[in-house]
């Protein structure tokens, strides 16, 4: 197709957690660049998050989790501070951009989920279709946004701000086949150097089916959930077959329960 | 961009939240046209509570600090409301068509209602999408594109074709079946459209709720003629519709219900708070509808009686949904368990 | 460092900790304060090293690390000393190198007594002056000269110079066996800091502690090195410079000096803290650490040459810094004839240090006060003393982005919302001048690692924002020009014959930035050609120059700071970017990073060796050493200056070439660290009757009350402060910043389940925290990752406060600084707030009252106060360099 920009290797996230040090720079570097408003002033309570979730105004967002657990090598005492930095996962099949009504999300040449906001017409549908709750809506534009795996820097041939200002390298940004390869030889020597616990979230479509992989994924050292990461995130879209069934079969009552009473009425009508 | 008082700052600041001093420079990013009114707090005080307890994640059942895994949805009261009048516009339609069928000449005034409700419905129902997204021309957004993974975008499809068939029968007979189609489709399409979610409750009962939306739009069809003045004829027809509609409700409300509930943390927006509440009252309102129906000897005041109860059970009932959905979206162990529990099994 | 090594600066460059096996980041919280200098340590732990964190709190540098080492905050020199004493006892020192590059071997003086001997005070302790004559830290027969710290005191007491001598090697011994050589002084001193001691002292399980200390042992030696990393959570104590003379102390037994991977890291913390001590802002000296003339002593130029000059080591050179300086300052009408114009340098009586100066401005005698970047009103030191300074004034300058609470210290604080003070009262005159940010000028910053890197200016400032250069060089113009016509009072012609004339440039008329570098380049006087470095400087008048360590940075015209080679086109040591002082040398002392005998001491850690061949010395590094001299010169007796320095003295600036195990003479208080407590505690010193440092700064005075020194009742948790990440020091440049704001909203201290059980604080809800100087509210966080201590069964409960909030901003919340006293280190003036006491208390109750407008906050403790000093150290007298603070008639309260 003419205009049609030419399609450049996958690119994608691998987040470290392991090399994450909470610094935030990212939440910030993500919002300055792309001039993102503040989301409010709250003390959460939550450790040192208090921006508690990504969001609408929100596209990078650190995890703080103070767990009463030792992390290898750290034998010393049950205690434990792990941190991630979470971000929209650009899936592979992504919720949001199968269920948007208006073509407003679109895979870019970068393979990333991007959305369009002057076609965006905030119906908020990709809202509860993505899996990981990570789209949203800002309460007084009324549309609805998400990180683009910045879109306009990667045209540039820049990488994304919030790789850019992560100083420990945990966030990794590159061609989406390197960074898998990369990951697997960092769990290895993670686990061989006795991290065990050490694992990849939604590295591959195996290794996560529902979403079949996520261009964005991570090396996490507890439960998904610890880090409100979802176990086993499935695209809606992969179970909507029933529904449409369930509404065949609906529509198909429908015309019986009118056709009955139709019929009914009439008959009994007739007669009296 | 306005000036603020933020309420932590003494002093006023003129600020939208984004450190830019537009005098000096221009907004260029990917957010530079977010609107932003500078009234912080409301964003985060909506995502999160102050949490009082020791940061700790239970071992065994973590959680985040029991913040939602998932965003609720940002629909407000038109939504649910649509799903009412969508349904009912659709269920009338359908029945229209279903009398035409009969070419009896007995039914030209309930056919003519059918027509009018499912008419005026899919204007009404127009009008609340209209009023959820803020702009009349970003409904057109959605008919820019065709797009079968997106049952919103079907559905604009479906509500459009519904409108066109709908005031076209008001010209042409035939115009009528396809509005009778189309309806069929309109009353139904909404149950998938919340099945395809990842709100896990609403994900959970996908296999039923598109046939309870079609039950649920039916009920409303038949209790809303109950409220017209209408010959013995017509209040058969309707009462019949009306019944069987209102059975196949509280019958397929019960089997969601049990679907949701395979995983008991799903189902539980169901039995309890306050969309529990609503989800019950809405039963009992259409059972209460039911058995008027279906008491002997039908009178004026039965009738009104069973239309009311069935008209606020089914609209109840969307609400109820809405409610229970966006419960179980806020709940992180809804969503946790129920892709947990496959994978143990 | 200065004093133990011979510069005030950090050893090594973060980039080289990729190469240490071992990490130890003790007093500071280097993740979240320095998280991109962190990186080197994440990419050291990847390849392998080991990275021990000490600290009262489990931070994000703790959650990284592999030891996280909980520890009472202000106990630090007990756990030091404590890992000294396993060194020594358990033969782990890295002999060779202790032979030959410390004093170690050195013999000292036979009247020295230890602390050991008079129960926490050194010999020299003079009971009618309050202080220390430190003629018994000398060597045997031997005075040699700091190359850092309080230079010239001993002449000073006496008035007038000592003859001194360079140090000859009979006053050593190589076998380490004389029992007043260092070594074995040393030894003795730390002989009670046992692993149960330390347990005791820091509340650090015995186990924790040996496996810390032997992780340290196991990864020093010829093949492997570790580093020392520390900041303000080691400097902000009253014994604060004896912390960091312990861990120099540790890395020289260890051999980890001047070799890659090891070292002492000082991070400084603004962007150009180090060029504000090389080029100082500091009232004590001028450029490039040369001392401030005194009044008391520095009667003219041949006495305050002769009190500064070495007869030894790199100080030799003195003079032809000196007048270099003043040959940049004065330029003609500095003569040989007048003294190069020394007397147009004002001399200092007293102590004029930050504190000082504002109980000067407090009791009216300061007038004026200029305040450029900086927010004392919320970052210093018990805001109430400094706003009640600021109400003294006549009139105040404040030069920042925001309206601070130091400029509108008149409209809104704590005393004002009470309704105690009221504006209209207040006659301070207050100029709010907009300052230009980096971004906004050209100029330099010197980091860290004493590197100087040039930012370019990227956009105009707004409005009548404009930058520190402008402002002070407009300021002195006009000041000049009010001078002129006034040359008969010779009191006006330090400023008539300034040379004040740095071309200016654009729109705005801004000095140009580069022409400054040029100067404190330096040049030589009759074709203004920039020299080649310090070593091209004259005594002679014959150059000029602005800071002779800088010399070299504009080398050959060329701006050396703004050179932008990346590290991946160059060695590891990356030379080629930004330029380090001295000499663009990245590691200092790198001569010790090769045996005696020249070469390295392993292959892996090879940095600087001698190359017979060339006849010179070379490697990865600019060699920090004299270049062409072998490793087998020994200096004559008759040799003087840069002479002296022997083929194997790597700390070429101290006058016998050594790393000083023992520092005979440059401290205040004591030539060994010794375990004090802070001025308020929570335990009795367990080592000493002497309870805190005798020579600490305080200051007796009405409005600045102290709590016992230890166990009082009313204050019985130890508090400490501290820095976030998503924060700026005062808050000038972050609480304005929504995007910050919201990362940490609110004032809040962190306290453990276990205090907030005790104290019924639930996470998320109100504190009110107390101390005599005031009270502050905060939310709550209660974590695990400030756990109470176990000394001797009784549970210590540490309260964590970070001080970043204040009245003014988009965000606000009580400032810390609130609570904290005046009280100082000796050496360096610097403050105590990393350890003090207080109250916790559920609840919303703060009133904001202060002690220094609403009078007493806590009823007084019947009975007299416990005792902080030895009856012979009690007595506290006035002195004229101010170490002690006044004792006012009121007295402590
Ligand atoms: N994000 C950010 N970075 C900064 C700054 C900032 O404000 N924000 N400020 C900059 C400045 S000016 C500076 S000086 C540096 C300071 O950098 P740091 O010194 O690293 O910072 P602090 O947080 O003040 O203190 C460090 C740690 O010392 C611990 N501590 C307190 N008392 C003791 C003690 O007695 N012993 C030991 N071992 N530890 C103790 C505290 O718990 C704290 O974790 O940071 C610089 N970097
Ligand atoms: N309790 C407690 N107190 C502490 C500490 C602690 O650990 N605990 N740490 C201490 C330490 S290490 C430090 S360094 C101090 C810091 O304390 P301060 O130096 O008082 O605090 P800052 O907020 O860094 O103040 C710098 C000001 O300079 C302004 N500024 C920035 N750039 C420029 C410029 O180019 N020109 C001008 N004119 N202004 C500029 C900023 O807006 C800011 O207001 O706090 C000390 N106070
Ligand atoms: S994470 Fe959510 S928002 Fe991001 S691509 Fe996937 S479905 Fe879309
Ligand atoms: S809110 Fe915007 S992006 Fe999301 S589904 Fe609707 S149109 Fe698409
Ligand atoms: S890729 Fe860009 S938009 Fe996405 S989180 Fe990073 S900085 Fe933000
Ligand atoms: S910038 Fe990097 S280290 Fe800092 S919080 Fe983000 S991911 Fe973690
Ligand atoms: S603020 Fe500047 S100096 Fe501090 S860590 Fe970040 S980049 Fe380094
Ligand atoms: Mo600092």
């Amino acid at each position: 197709m003419p205009g049609q920009p030419q399609a450049a290797p996958v690119k994608g996230f691998f987040t470290d957690t392991t090399l994450c040090i909470g610094c935030k720079a990212c939440e910030v570097a993500c919002k300055q660049w792309n001039q993102l408003p503040d989301d409010g002033f709250l003390f959460t309570g939550m450790s040192y998050d208090n921006t508690a979730h990504l969001g609408a105004s929100t596209w990078r967002h650190v995890a703080f989790i103070e767990r009463p657990a030792p992390l290898h090598p750290q034998n010393e005492g049950a205690f434990s501070w792990l941190f991630s930095s979470d971000v929209c996962k650009h899936c592979a099949r992504a919720g949001c951009l199968e269920a948007c009504p208006t073509g407003a999300i679109i895979r870019t040449e970068f393979g990333s989920v991007y959305v369009q906001p002057d076609v965006c017409n905030g119906c908020g549908y990709c809202i509860v279709s993505c899996p990981f709750g990570v789209i949203d809506r800002r309460e007084e534009d009324g549309r609805a946004w998400k990180c683009t795996l910045c879109y306009d820097r990667l045209r540039a041939d820049m990488q994304p701000a919030c790789a850019k200002s992560c100083p420990t390298e945990s966030i990794q940004f590159g061609n989406l086949e390197d960074l898998r390869k990369q990951a697997r030889e960092r769990v290895e020597k993670l686990h061989s150097q006795g991290m065990r616990e050490a694992y990849l979230y939604g590295e591959s479509a195996a290794s996560q089916p529902g979403t079949e992989g996520l261009h964005a994924f991570f090396l996490l050292v507890d439960k998904p959930e610890v880090y409100n990461l979802p176990p086993d995130p499935i695209v809606p879209t992969k179970t909507v077959k029933d529904a449409w069934t369930a509404m065949a079969a609906g529509a198909l009552g429908i015309a019986l329960a009118a056709l009955g009473a139709a019929f009914f009425a009439h008959k009994n009508g007739a007669q009296s | 961009m306005s000036t603020v008082r933020y309420k932590t700052s003494p002093d006023p600041v003129s600020t939208d939240g984004r450190d830019i001093d537009r005098k000096i420079a221009e907004l260029a990013g990917e957010a530079a046209d977010q609107q932003a009114s500078g009234a912080a707090g409301k964003h985060i005080e909506k995502q999160a509570g102050t949490w009082t307890q020791l940061p700790q994640p239970h071992a065994a059942d973590p959680t985040y600090y029991d913040r939602p895994l998932l965003n609720e949805s940002v629909w407000g009261w038109a939504i649910p409301t649509y799903y009412y009048v969508g349904g009912l516009a659709g269920a009338s339609l359908a029945l229209g068509a279903a009398l035409e069928l009969q070419h009896a000449a007995k039914f030209d005034r309930l056919i003519r209602r059918c027509h009018w409700i499912g008419f005026l419905g899919c204007c009404v129902s127009g009008a609340l999408l209209v009023y959820d997204l803020g702009k009349p021309q970003r409904f057109l957004n959605m008919l820019r594109v065709f797009r079968p993974t997106s049952p919103m975008n079907v559905g604009a499809w479906i509500l459009s074709g519904t409108s066109g068939a709908s005031a076209a029968a008001f010209f042409f007979r035939q115009a009528g079946y396809a509005a009778g189609l189309f309806g069929m489709a309109l009353a139904t399409y909404t149950g998938v459209l919340v099945s395809n979610t990842a709100v896990p409750l609403w994900n959970a009962s996908r296999k039923v709720l598109p046939v309870l939306f079609a039950a649920s739009a039916v009920t409303s069809a038949g209790s809303l003629f109950e409220l017209f003045d209408q010959d013995e004829d017509e209040a058969r027809v309707t009462r019949a519709f009306g019944s069987v509609g209102k059975l196949a409700e509280i019958a397929a409300s019960v089997i969601a219900e049990q679907h949701a509930s395979q995983v008991a943390r799903v189902g539980r927006p169901f039995q309890r708070g306050f969309s529990g509440f609503l989800w019950r009252t809405a039963a009992v309102l259409t059972a209460g509808s039911v058995v008027m129906n279906l008491l002997p000897r039908p009178t004026r005041g039965k009738r009104l009686a069973s239309g009311i109860l069935g008209t606020v059970g089914s609209l109840l009932m969307r609400f109820a949904l809405e409610q229970a959905g966006n419960a179980s979206a806020r709940d992180p162990r809804a969503s946790f368990h129920s892709q947990r529990e496959p994978l143990a099994q | 460092m200065g004093t133990s090594f011979g510069r005030g600066g950090a050893t090594d460059f973060p980039g080289d900790i990729v190469n240490s096996d071992v990490i130890v980041i003790e007093g500071s919280n280097m993740a979240e304060c320095h998280p991109v200098a962190f990186r080197w340590v994440m990419k050291a732990r990847e390849r392998g090293a080991t990275l021990i964190h000490v600290d009262p709190r489990f931070t994000r540098t703790s959650a990284v690390s592999d030891i996280h080492v909980p520890i009472r905050a202000g106990s630090d020199i007990a756990f030091l000393g404590g890992i000294i004493r396993y060194i020594i006892e358990n033969e782990r020192y890295f002999k060779d190198y202790v032979v030959h590059y410390t004093n170690a071997p050195a013999i000292i003086n036979k009247d020295f007594k230890d602390t050991e001997d008079l129960d926490g005070l050194f010999s020299g302790w003079q009971k009618d002056k309050g202080h220390y004559q430190t003629r018994t830290w000398m060597y045997e027969d031997v005075d040699p000269e700091p190359a850092g710290g309080e230079r010239e005191s001993e002449a000073a007491k006496k008035g007038q110079p000592i003859q001194r001598q360079p140090i000859q090697a009979e006053h050593t011994d190589l076998t380490l066996q004389h029992p007043r050589c260092v070594f074995q002084i040393v030894k003795r001193h730390y002989s009670r800091y046992t692993p149960e001691m330390v347990e005791e002292t820091c509340g650090i399980p015995k186990q924790l502690f040996l496996k810390v200390a032997e992780t340290l042992c196991r990864n020093s030696g010829r093949e492997r090195t570790g580093v020392f990393i520390y900041a303000v959570g080691w400097t902000q104590h009253s014994v604060g410079v004896q912390y960091i003379r312990a861990a120099a102390i540790m890395q020289l037994l260890l051999g980890n000096m001047g070799r890659p991977g090891g070292g002492v890291i000082a991070l400084r913390g603004h962007a150009s803290i180090q060029g504000s001590t090389d080029i100082p802002t500091l009232y004590n000296l001028l450029p490039g650490y040369l001392p401030m003339p005194k009044a008391k002593h520095d009667k003219d130029l041949e006495t305050y040459l002769k009190l500064n000059q070495s007869p030894s080591g790199w100080w030799g050179e003195y003079t032809k810094y000196f007048v270099s300086l003043m040959k940049a300052w004065y330029g003609p009408a500095a003569t040989q004839q007048n003294d190069w114009c020394y007397n147009y340098l004002p001399t200092l009586t007293g102590d004029h240090s930050h504190m000082n100066t504002v109980v000067d401005m407090a009791d009216g005698t300061v007038k004026g006060y200029f305040v450029m970047g900086e927010n004392p009103v919320a970052g210093s030191m018990h805001g109430a003393l400094q706003r009640k300074g600021l109400r003294q004034l006549d009139w105040l300058v404040v030069r920042d982005f925001q309206l601070t609470e130091t400029a509108d210290f008149w409209r809104e604080a704590p005393e004002i919302e009470r309704g105690e003070v009221k504006p209209q009262d207040i006659a301070t005159e207050v100029f709010f001048f907009p300052a230009a940010a980096h971004t906004e000028k050209d100029g330099s910053f010197t980091n860290t690692q004493r590197l100087l890197q040039w930012h370019h200016k990227a956009i105009d400032p707004p409005g009548d924002a404009r930058s520190e250069l402008d402002f002070i060089f407009k300021l002195g113009r006009r000041l000049k020009r009010l001078y002129q016509y006034e040359y008969a009072d010779p009191r006006n012609w330090p400023i008539r014959d300034l040379i004040w004339d740095y071309p200016t440039q654009g729109p705005l008329e801004e000095p140009d930035a580069e022409a400054v570098l040029h100067e404190i380049n330096g040049y030589t006087v009759h074709d203004g050609k920039p020299v080649e470095g310090f070593t091209s400087l004259k005594e002679d008048g014959s150059t000029a120059c602005g800071a002779w360590i800088y010399s070299g940075c504009y080398r050959g015209g060329v701006n050396m700071t703004a050179r932008r080679k990346p590290h991946w086109e160059q060695n590891w040591v990356a030379p080629e970017w930004g330029w380090a002082w001295p000499h663009n040398r990245r590691i200092l002392y790198n001569r010790a990073s090769a045996d005696p005998q020249g070469q390295p001491w392993s292959e892996r850690k090879a940095l600087v060796w001698w190359d017979e061949k060339k006849q010179q010395w070379t490697g990865h590094d600019v060699p920090d050493f004299i270049v062409e001299r072998p490793p087998d010169y020994r200096p004559g007796k008759e040799a003087r200056g840069k002479d002296t320095i022997s083929g194997i003295d790597p700390f070429v600036m101290q006058s016998d070439g050594k790393g000083w195990i023992f520092v005979p003479t440059g401290l205040q208080d004591g030539p060994l660290p010794t375990h004090y407590e802070p001025q308020e505690s929570v335990i009795q010193n367990p080592l000493y009757g002497q309870q805190c440092n005798p020579e600490r700064m305080e200051w007796m005075r009405k409005d600045n009350p102290y709590h016992q020194p230890y166990n009082d009742p009313r204050f019985p948790y130890l508090i400490t402060t501290y820095r976030l990440t998503e924060h700026h020091t005062a808050g000038g440049m972050s609480r304005w910043l929504s995007w910050l704001s919201e990362l940490q909203p609110e004032m809040f201290c962190e306290v453990s389940p276990e205090l907030a059980k005790e104290c019924k604080l639930k996470n998320g809800g109100w504190a009110t925290i107390r101390t005599m100087r005031g009270e502050i509210e905060a939310r709550v966080l209660v974590t695990n990752r400030i756990p109470p201590l176990r000394i001797k069964g009784r549970i210590i409960h540490q309260i964590g406060l970070p001080y970043h909030w204040s009245s003014k901003g988009l965000i606000r919340g009580d400032a810390a600084n609130e609570l904290i006293g005046f009280v100082a280190d000796p050496n360096v003036s610097i403050q105590e707030s990393k350890a003090f006491t207080g109250m916790i208390e559920p609840g919303r109750k703060s009133k904001g009252r202060r002690h220094v407008t609403s009078g007493r906050l806590v009823k007084k403790l019947p009975g007299r106060e416990q005792d902080r000093d030895l009856p012979q150290a009690r007595h506290k007298p006035e002195t004229s360099h101010g170490f002690k603070a006044m004792e006012t008639k009121e007295g402590n309260v």
